[in-house]
């Protein structure tokens, strides 16, 4: 509920209004400041860990972090100054000096691209405070769908949280202290073997690709851009937005749309990772008809849709309308199980369907 | 028979904040925490098992492997490691260093299990009671040492006889909370843990806090390394730290309380135990205080090895049975602190002051400190003097009387070079700057602070780059990981100060250093990122041809 009872900030300056509850990172975003951040998530319970989000706020001692301070009537906050941008920078310093390396490929994820954009924009690739590296990598776990390239982990905790927070499956977590931290499943083990359900929303919300769609990346070798195809996943009736990725006529990878209103960023792991039917050489292309000797052969939709009629109606001759029985497809949507319930309700006059997820 | 997983989780579920005594329990049954072990409280508390586990490794004495909990653990601490106590870690079978144990005014600790045994090297290891502090040093009163050297004072009949629960007993019967609040207010006692909030004001504010049950927590995680003022508070005067934390519940309306107490003091615990106990069967604590029915429960709690645990929002995720890492403020522990439930985070010394001070009135305490500086501090004396240990000090005392003639100055022959404030948080002072007196605005104005009071005196034969190292090592170690410039930060300065890492060009060394120094002091987002730069910041400041060696040689 808004409760904008004519409190203003003052941001950069400029009076503006905010609502009760409003942090200042939320206010100023909606005023287009663009100011950095790697840890924040607009779905997650805001943080606090990257610090690249301080602003100064008059009359406090030192910056404070945008993301977890609340907006206050009367607060006068600038959102970049020397200062503000030097820090901004040393601590993009500082993450590019923990990590392997900066560029990842787009594929590994929606967000993959956070931290090399805002080293670029702050110029942070000097090669200052050099020293160890801080994450361990785990290429002994052999789940096909999700990398974990952990020495390009900034410790950010976007993917603990996420899976928490929005998956409610608490496979991961944080390990150890400080430097030595990790992220890490019960025991260290397996993503197989921990709760994970593979639904990809820890990969889809790094900011670096340290967590990567193995199947995206299968196809980082191939040339072409990639584009991407909003759509709506065919999976089950919930109708999770997606962005399918291609590369020319290939099917590349799957996305969630972040504004999906469904799905606000959320797949599970059909939706996600199960796409390969789409170009795999079994795929039905055409419908097929059993010929006298039963065996399958490809017929036109018309020739199909004839033999089906036939074969309803002499069941129903036979046998009586109450002798057939329909269900709906969970894959389909709502519109199509509408049309289904119609058509056996309507059409063949028996109110015997249901749908599949009801099963 | 030991108790099975399942007895004790049964246990554990009737009490509040049960994960880590459930913990303990096991940990001292089995010897470590097996993995089937922790999949049975995971599923008896409710605790996803991934973040139970995650949360097991933040904690530095957890073991996970058999025998683990009998291993002994050797103080690495900066004193300790003057005294050789890396050489003690090699000597002894299976030994691991731990940070500072607070125990500076003795030779090195070791825990095996829980006992503390004292000693140079492996073959004269030998057990022993916390040192009482030193005789009464200047003519200056005690607030909490007054009666500490008593010999009976740690018994309730020993403390009843010099003067305890006198000030609950008058509290609860003859004083409203409001008017016990306003005796604190206007002593002037703030907080004794480092931060030096008033006291009257948190309580008051707590009191008025809205929710409930409202909640006192004693903050009696003692790991600054060079501070060991609380555990002798509370091994010589445990009702003390009682009848403090009774008095706080009284004035903020709290029925329960937790004493939190670091891992590294196991003979405290059993200490603290039975003076609860004994005070409940007195009736000076439990269901009806001093027949007034009042409630005041205390329940001890211990951690298990993590000096960020220190840090009140820590401390409170720590008790929750979450991970320890410190919460984002506002909101304050003042109107969400416990399960988010108004709570008093007070320090054991700062409790400890209390029940004097209802005893003799807030303008005795004011008048115990110097000029305008209201009541004592302990200060835990160590390193390179004749007589380390706690003294009770008037605030505004200079530094040079506390080292010179109370603790019989630096071996013969030799200079202070430096000394450490607030343990080691508070960075150097040297040359010019040891001209202070032990205050807060006086040591701030040369850019340390006296926090909880630890002091390490270093003479001229001391290595500050050494030093240096190891006191960034202990924050790197400690730091919890939550936030960017603290977790890389503490490594990087580390590295530096190691010298197997960063420019070998003297400027390009400084502006690294000096860089990491600004963002962590300015965008850290808790005390310890914000106080590990102030050892490179003053390392810097007083000993610029020692850095220069280190980076370019002579």
């Amino acid at each position: 509920m808004s409760d904008n009872t004519g409190r203003t900030i003052f941001l950069d300056g400029e009076e503006v209004p905010f609502d009760g509850g409003e942090t200042i990172f939320q206010v100023a975003e909606r005023h287009h400041k663009d100011i950095p951040t790697l840890c924040y998530d607009d779905r997650l319970e805001a943080f606090g860990g990257c610090r690249l989000c301080v602003v100064e706020v008059e009359g406090a001692r030192t910056p404070v972090a945008s993301c977890t301070t609340m907006a206050e009537a009367g607060m006068r906050i600038r959102t970049k100054s020397g200062s503000l941008e030097m820090h901004r920078r040393v601590l993009l310093e500082m993450v590019v000096s923990e990590n392997r390396e900066v560029d990842v490929d787009e594929l590994s994820g929606y967000a993959s691209q956070e931290m090399k954009t805002l080293v670029d924009r702050y110029s942070a690739r000097t090669g200052r405070f050099a020293g160890d590296k801080s994450g361990v990598s785990r290429p002994d776990d052999p789940n096909p769908f999700i990398l974990r390239d952990y020495e390009n982990c900034i410790s950010c905790y976007r993917c603990v949280r996420v899976c928490a927070e929005q998956e409610g499956d608490y496979a991961i977590s944080i390990m150890n202290r400080g430097f030595e931290t990790q992220i890490t499943t019960e025991f260290g083990g397996l993503l197989k073997d921990s709760s994970c359900t593979f639904c990809g929303q820890c990969i889809q919300t790094c900011p670096t690709g340290a967590l990567g769609d193995l199947k995206a990346l299968r196809h980082v070798e191939v040339e072409e851009p990639i584009e991407k195809t909003r759509s709506v996943c065919t999976y089950c009736g919930v109708g999770c937005a997606l962005d399918i990725m291609t590369k020319g006529e290939q099917v590349v990878g799957i996305q969630p749309a972040m504004d999906g209103p469904a799905n606000e960023g959320a797949l599970c792991v059909k939706g996600q990772f199960a796409f390969d039917f789409v170009h795999h050489p079994d795929r039905l292309k055409t419908p097929f008809i059993r010929d006298d000797h039963g065996q399958l052969v490809p017929a036109t939709w018309d020739e199909a849709l004839d033999k089906a009629a036939a074969g309803l109606l002499e069941a129903v001759n036979e046998h009586g309308r109450h002798s057939l029985y329909a269900i709906a497809s969970g894959r389909a949507p709502n519109e199509a199980g509408f049309t289904m319930q119609k058509f056996v309700r309507a059409g063949l006059g028996t109110s015997y369907i249901d749908n599949c997820s009801r099963a | 028979m030991p108790p099975t997983n399942d007895e004790l989780i049964a246990e554990a579920m009737t009490e509040e904040a049960p994960l880590l005594p459930l913990l303990h329990r096991i940990h001292e049954r089995d010897g470590y925490l097996s993995e089937e072990a922790l999949r049975s409280v995971s599923k008896g508390l409710r605790i996803p098992i991934a973040d139970l586990f995650g949360t097991i490794t933040f904690y530095h004495h957890f073991a996970r492997e058999p025998g683990g909990f009998e291993a002994p653990r050797v103080c690495t601490g900066p004193i300790c490691c003057l005294k050789g106590a890396r050489d003690l870690v090699a000597e002894l079978d299976g030994a691991t260093g731990m940070p500072c144990s607070g125990r500076c005014d003795e030779p090195i600790p070791v825990i095996r299990g829980s006992q503390t045994f004292v000693g140079l090297s492996a073959n004269q290891l030998t057990v022993g009671d916390t040192p009482v502090p030193p005789a009464k040093a200047g003519d200056y009163e005690e607030c909490v040492f007054a009666n500490i050297r008593h010999s009976d004072r740690k018994t309730i009949r020993g403390y009843r006889q010099t003067g305890g629960y006198e000030g609950l007993e008058k509290a609860v019967t003859s004083m409203s909370p409001e008017q016990l609040t306003e005796m604190i207010d206007q002593s002037g006692l703030a907080g004794r843990g480092g931060a030096g909030f008033p006291t009257g004001r948190k309580w008051k504010a707590v009191a008025d806090a809205t929710g409930g049950p409202k909640t006192v927590v004693c903050n009696a995680d003692e790991g600054e390394p060079g501070c060991f003022k609380d555990r002798a508070l509370m091994d010589h005067d445990p009702h003390a730290v009682l009848e403090g934390m009774a008095l706080a519940c009284y004035a903020t309306g709290s029925p329960r309380a937790f004493l939190y107490l670091r891992y590294e003091y196991p003979e405290t615990e059993y200490l603290l135990a039975n003076a609860i106990s004994e005070a409940e069967a007195a009736g000076f604590l439990g269901d009806d205080v001093f027949g007034t029915g009042t409630k005041i429960k205390i329940h001890l709690r211990r951690g298990a090895g993590a000096y960020i645990c220190g840090e009140e929002t820590s401390l409170l995720n720590s008790l929750e049975g979450g991970h320890p890492f410190p919460r984002n403020r506002p909101p304050y522990p003042v109107t969400h602190g416990y399960e988010g439930t108004p709570t008093a985070v007070n320090n054991v010394e700062t409790l400890a002051s209390v029940p004097p001070i209802v005893l003799h009135g807030p303008d005795w305490y004011r008048g115990l400190g110097l000029g305008d500086h209201a009541g004592t501090k302990v200060i835990s004396l160590s390193g390179d003097v004749a007589r380390p240990g706690n003294y009770e000090v008037p605030l505004g005392l200079p530094l040079s009387t506390l080292i010179e003639e109370w603790a019989g100055g630096v071996p013969d022959g030799h200079t202070v070079q430096a000394v450490t404030m607030a343990g080691l948080s508070g960075g150097f002072l040297a040359g010019h700057d040891l001209d202070v007196t032990l205050d807060e605005p006086s040591i701030r104005a040369k850019g340390s602070f006296l926090g909880a009071g630890g002091i390490m005196v270093f003479d001229d034969t001391r290595d500050m780059i050494e030093i240096s190292h190891m006191a960034m090592e202990f924050f790197a170690e400690e730091s919890c990981g939550k936030c960017f410039p603290c977790r890389i930060g503490t490594q990087r300065l580390t590295e530096r100060l190691v010298g197997n890492a960063g420019p070998d060009n003297l400027e390009q060394w400084l502006d690294e250093v000096s860089d990491l120094n600004k963002t962590m002091k300015e965008t850290s987002a808790c005390g310890l990122g914000q106080a590990a730069p102030l050892i490179t910041e003053s390392l810097l400041k007083y000993f610029p041809q020692a850095v220069q060696t280190h980076v370019i040689g002579d």
